[in-house]
């Protein structure tokens, strides 16, 4: 064995060549490339995971939308059968209380008449009266008869006073 | 035979001719390996050579995950990939063939230069070798990795690289400095050990001519996993070793 230190000094001065070269020309854009598709592998995966974070997101989202437009449609249900009982309700208390008022307008009229009738009655019954009084004194009035009457009126006026 | 190695030398230094040439090859296909897996880059279909060039780099991140954190290793990913990359082309490299040229008359040349041939009269020359397979070259490549690691530890972590020296009692720092000594050591010769003895056996098994090729496929077969297992191990050393010296661990 014979130890040659050209050979030495060559293999050391070309490795290093060597590795320059290979780092520059060669590895440089390997690694490049590589890193490159770590990175794509890892956007890819990334876009997968918030694509599906998405989707689940939407779902819940159409779900509480579902389920809100069933609440709402169960509200206005609700709502209108309420209105519509308590209209009803009131139309029916409307019409009663016109009829009530109807009837007692009737009841006053068919009153006031009544009372109007009798007045009248009244006020002819008496004339009448003192017409055929003062015809049947006219007629029948004797002596007697006034001695009586006036004293019964000073009797009347005796105890009055 | 022993096949020497094809050296010139100018101005008294000694090149070694085919490590220079095998060396160089090495990290051009390296290169061009890496060049082509990114020739047509794409996040969402990656071809063929990308996607193995990619599980290269997860197999060196994990790695780096076994050996320290790779939070904080991360920086070293480059460095283990030209490692396990290199280091493995090495280790193929040298398996399948190899080129021998004979010389005689006691000179060769090689584009006019005079290959040094150590005073014998006839030699043969080995051309074709894996880079690993040469000390020189196992150990420059240790000797960088154990250097980064104790300037890592000395920038990121210096209290307790420092400290490290002197656990768990001060009179072990002449261990822990023979512990540190022998890190490149045993680094480089594991590898440059493995692939010498592989092609060494590939040498002999070749001399047994005809009878020896059922040997040799399998002994190749086994160069192969060999190859990819050093190429493994020394990756694996490298960031435990970094890991150790520059990122201190919370817990301890």
């Amino acid at each position: 064995m014979s130890f040659n230190w050209t050979s030495f000094l060559i293999q050391i001065v070309a490795f290093g060549i060597l590795y320059l070269l290979l780092s520059k020309f060669a590895f440089k854009p390997l690694f490049g490339i590589m890193e490159k598709r770590r990175q794509l592998v890892k956007e890819q995966i990334d876009g997968a995971e918030k694509s599906r974070a998405d989707a689940e997101r939407f779902l819940e989202e159409q779900k509480q939308a579902l389920q809100q437009a069933r609440k709402e449609a169960y509200d206005i249900i609700e709502t209108a059968k309420t209105t519509g009982a308590k209209q009803a309700d009131e139309i029916v208390q409307a019409a009663r209380n016109e009829a009530n008022r109807l009837k007692e307008e009737a009841l006053r009229d068919i009153e006031s008449e009544k009372n109007k009738a009798i007045a009248s009655l009244r006020a002819q019954v008496s004339g009448l009266s003192v017409l055929i009084a003062s015809k049947i004194i006219e007629k029948q009035i004797d002596e007697q008869t006034q001695a009586e009457l006036v004293d019964q009126y000073l009797q009347e006026v005796g105890t009055k006073s | 035979m022993e096949h020497l190695s094809p050296i010139v030398i100018i101005g008294g230094v000694k090149f070694d001719l085919a490590a220079i040439f095998m060396i160089v090859l090495t990290s051009i296909l390296a290169f061009v390996l890496a060049r082509l897996s990114v020739r047509n880059l794409s996040v969402e279909n990656p071809g063929k050579l990308q996607n193995f060039m990619e599980w290269v780099v997860e197999f060196v991140s994990n790695i780096i995950g076994m050996a320290t954190d790779f939070k904080r290793g991360r920086v070293y990913l480059t460095l283990g990939l030209t490692l396990i990359v290199y280091i493995f082309i090495g280790n193929m490299l040298g398996l399948p063939f190899n080129i021998i040229t004979e010389a005689h008359h006691g000179h060769a040349t090689f584009l006019g230069m005079e290959l040094f041939m150590d005073g014998k009269e006839e030699a043969e020359f080995a051309w074709w070798k894996s880079p690993t397979a040469d000390a020189a070259m196992t150990m420059a490549l240790a000797l960088t990795v154990i250097v980064l690691s104790h300037i890592q530890g000395l920038r990121h972590n210096r209290k307790h690289y420092l400290k490290h020296y002197f656990e768990p009692w001060p009179f072990f720092f002449p261990i822990n400095l023979i512990e540190t000594l022998a890190k490149p050591l045993t680094l480089g010769l594991r590898l440059y050990g493995n692939i010498y003895a592989g092609e060494v056996m590939i040498s002999v098994i070749m001399g047994m001519g005809f009878i020896g090729i059922p040997a040799l496929l399998v002994w190749q077969g086994f160069s192969i996993f060999v190859g990819a297992i050093q190429a493994f191990v020394f990756t694996m050393l490298t960031m435990v070793y970094i890991g150790q010296a520059s990122i201190h661990e919370e817990d301890h």
